[in-house]
């Protein structure tokens, strides 16, 4: 059985998270996975402690720093959706389900917002109990720390490093009804040439013709590594064939992806 | 009949909203300096603003999301969030500018120093945001900037001269260097194509729950109400190249800019053009300070709108009040409003692309579109205008430079 293809930047990574009655709750900053034979992803992260990271440099450290300075706990974790939850993935994620709310939000109105006159808001003494936090969960590995990070061949030549990774929805059973996404592949590029836009992989994102060939170009080279291929998924990432046995990434959409998603 | 009423009060909000204090300030210094030559870069800004707001607005429409969630899922997190910077201070310097303009237009009616007016309209314009609903706020202040038609009906009075106007198009009659006149297109092109205009179209559209039953209505705002208020910019131009270029005077106050509808109409016209300035700016300062909370809560997945209680987007209005205060206090330095909106286009015009390939992207992914992607026509001129974008955008900043911001 196949399930469903996905690629975690493109059509995961920093899509907007709707609640089934339609109200936006967070972005997708980053998804955490269950490490092992064949890992999966578990939860969305959103957050500060969770976008921080991927931004990087000083404005990542300054988002991560001050959710530091302001969270009571010793060392505190983005907040967590389980993707047991997730019902749709489109241009948005549905989620369904009881997920608290962010606690700036929840500070803002009540600080800010509420006490101004015409708020619409609750009397003060009616406040709603503050959301239990749920306990940590042991940390689990973040898919974006395996973006960026370099591959190397059987030989140990270079092959490149990890632009985004591939995920088919055929994992163990999340819930009742809802497969895990398994990460299943990687998308490799030659050398670091920032975001990769979806042009290479087709079939969607094909045009205009202009944008898509200087993008090709930017990306020429790219391999895509099943997960099968991947020997050791430390840093670097050791395959277990030589560089040469790789599949270009052009091929990846006229090979399968027409099959494969359904 | 209910259908026709609705696309006619569509496109006509389109031709009111259009002109903001860029447009005017642009267009009535450009008139004044370089008479019509400078007509074709609003034509080019209009065909562009056109497209990308069709894009943004077919986006919405029918995938559901505005322009800024485009733009981080496209750029990430790192680009997405040097885009947010970029834009959140230009629209910023640009609300700092409406707020400047409408306290202006306020001092011209009634005598009082703008300055005292500025708090006023900051307040007033929180208050709209904070209560009036979307559809409302947009119709009223939309309907109302269409008092500013009097410019294109003073510019017939005036009695021009067709002839030299005509000559003007193709011939520069300023004697200043090629530098200035550049400077002066890149800054045109900056009001006609705004990015807070697409963060806010696209958003209004989202707020008013547009389906793909919308999209002739939206196409028809779009390809009918934008030119129409391009046109509007050109006759400011106009009526500034007839009343002030042959008399040698630089326009650098609103007063000059609203004088030839008053040469042409007295104080009928004089009072209906300064209406018209107050309800543009007024209605821009709406549209700027939405378009900062829109731009920020889109960046980072809070919950935005005015279609929600503003408990339930506590983050969203924060934001607006914030914004607001911010724009009133850096008017309040005593700053010349003026100056504040000529940084404020070449600025955006640097930034221009950042905001539209993202649009132009996402507009031809099936996985948002289905089959509403862009067509050939939309993707030769879309590519087109990303290479004209990116030109303005490395040009930009040297310019300004070079020529000290036009001197």
């Amino acid at each position: 059985m196949t399930g469903r293809v996905l690629h975690a930047h493109l059509h995961l990574f920093d899509r907007q998270v709707v609640r089934a009655d339609g109200r936006l709750l967070c972005k997708v900053d980053d998804l955490e996975t269950e490490p092992g034979e064949a890992p999966y992803v578990t939860a969305i992260l959103a957050g500060p402690l969770a976008l921080g990271p991927r931004v990087g440099g000083v404005a990542g450290r300054l988002m991560t720093g001050t959710t530091r300075l302001f969270r009571p706990e010793e060392d505190p974790a983005p907040r967590r959706i389980p993707m047991a939850l997730v019902g749709e993935i489109g241009s948005a994620l549905t989620v369904g389900g009881d997920v608290p709310e962010a606690s700036l939000e929840r500070w803002v109105r009540e600080h800010l917002i509420d006490p101004l006159p015409g708020s619409g808001g609750a009397d003060p003494g009616l406040r709603e109990p503050r959301p239990v936090r749920r306990p940590e969960v042991p940390a689990r590995d973040r898919l974006s720390s395996l973006v960026g990070r370099r591959v190397v061949d059987r030989d140990g030549a270079p092959v490149g490093q990890v632009a985004d990774v591939q995920l088919t929805q055929d994992g163990p059973l999340l819930g009742e009804t809802t497969q895990a996404l398994r990460l299943s592949g990687l998308v490799v590029v030659p050398r670091h040439t920032g975001q990769l836009f979806g042009y290479e992989r087709g079939p969607g994102g094909n045009s205009p013709a202009l944008v898509r060939a200087v993008i090709r170009r930017l990306h020429r080279g790219s391999r895509f590594v099943s997960w099968e291929q991947v020997a050791d998924p430390g840093d670097p990432i050791r395959l277990t064939e030589p560089r040469a046995a790789l599949l270009p990434l052009a091929e990846l959409f006229t090979r399968g992806d027409a099959s494969a998603s359904g | 009949m209910k259908r026709f009423f609705a696309v006619t009060l569509g496109i006509l909000t389109a031709i009111g909203g259009f002109v903001d204090i860029g447009d005017l300030v642009a267009n009535a210094l450009v008139g004044s300096r370089f008479g019509m030559s400078l007509a074709w870069v609003v034509v080019v800004g209009v065909v562009g603003i056109c497209l990308f707001a069709e894009m943004a607005g077919r986006v919405a429409a029918v995938s559901g999301r505005p322009v800024f969630d485009l733009v981080r899922e496209r750029l990430g997190p790192r680009a997405g969030l040097l885009n947010l910077a970029a834009s959140f201070g230009i629209n910023l310097l640009t609300l700092a500018a409406e707020i400047g303009g409408a306290a202006l237009a306020l001092e011209l009616a009634t005598g009082i120093d703008y300055l005292l007016w500025v708090p006023a309209v900051g307040l007033v314009a929180w208050l709209v945001m904070w209560r009036v609903r979307f559809e409302t706020m947009e119709r009223v202040f939309g309907l109302a900037g269409l008092a500013l038609i009097v410019f294109l009906v003073a510019f017939f009075a005036l009695g021009p001269d067709y002839g030299e106007l005509g000559h003007q198009l193709t011939h520069n009659p300023s004697d200043d260097g090629a530098a200035t006149y550049w400077f002066y297109a890149v800054a045109l092109l900056g009001a006609a194509m705004t990015p807070y205009e697409v963060f806010f179209f696209s958003s209004g559209g989202v707020e008013e729950r547009w389906t793909r039953r919308d999209l002739g209505v939206m196409r028809a705002n779009v390809f009918v109400g934008f030119p129409l208020g391009g046109l509007l910019s050109i006759a400011i131009a106009a009526c500034a190249a007839t009343v002030f270029l042959p008399r040698m005077i630089e326009v650098d106050t609103l007063g000059q800019m609203v004088l030839p509808a008053g040469l042409a109409f007295g104080q009928i016209g004089l009072a209906l053009v300064i209406f018209g300035v107050f309800a543009a700016t007024f209605g821009a300062t709406l549209e700027t300070a939405l378009s900062s909370g829109y731009s920020i809560s889109q960046y980072f997945g809070w919950q935005w709108g005015k279609y929600v209680r503003p408990r339930e987007a506590a983050r969203f209005h924060a934001t607006l009040l914030v914004s607001t205060i911010v724009a009133v206090a850096l008017i309040l330095t005593t700053i010349d409003p003026i100056k504040v909106t000529e940084y404020s286009l070449v600025f955006s015009a640097a930034a221009l692309p950042l905001t539209y390939l993202p649009v132009l992207m996402i507009a031809n992914d099936p996985d948002y579109m289905g089959d509403r992607v862009n067509g050939r026509l939309s993707n030769t001129l879309g590519t087109l205008y990303m290479i004209l974008l990116m030109v303005v955008a490395v040009a930009a900043v040297p310019l300004m430079l070079a020529t000290k911001a036009g001197q």
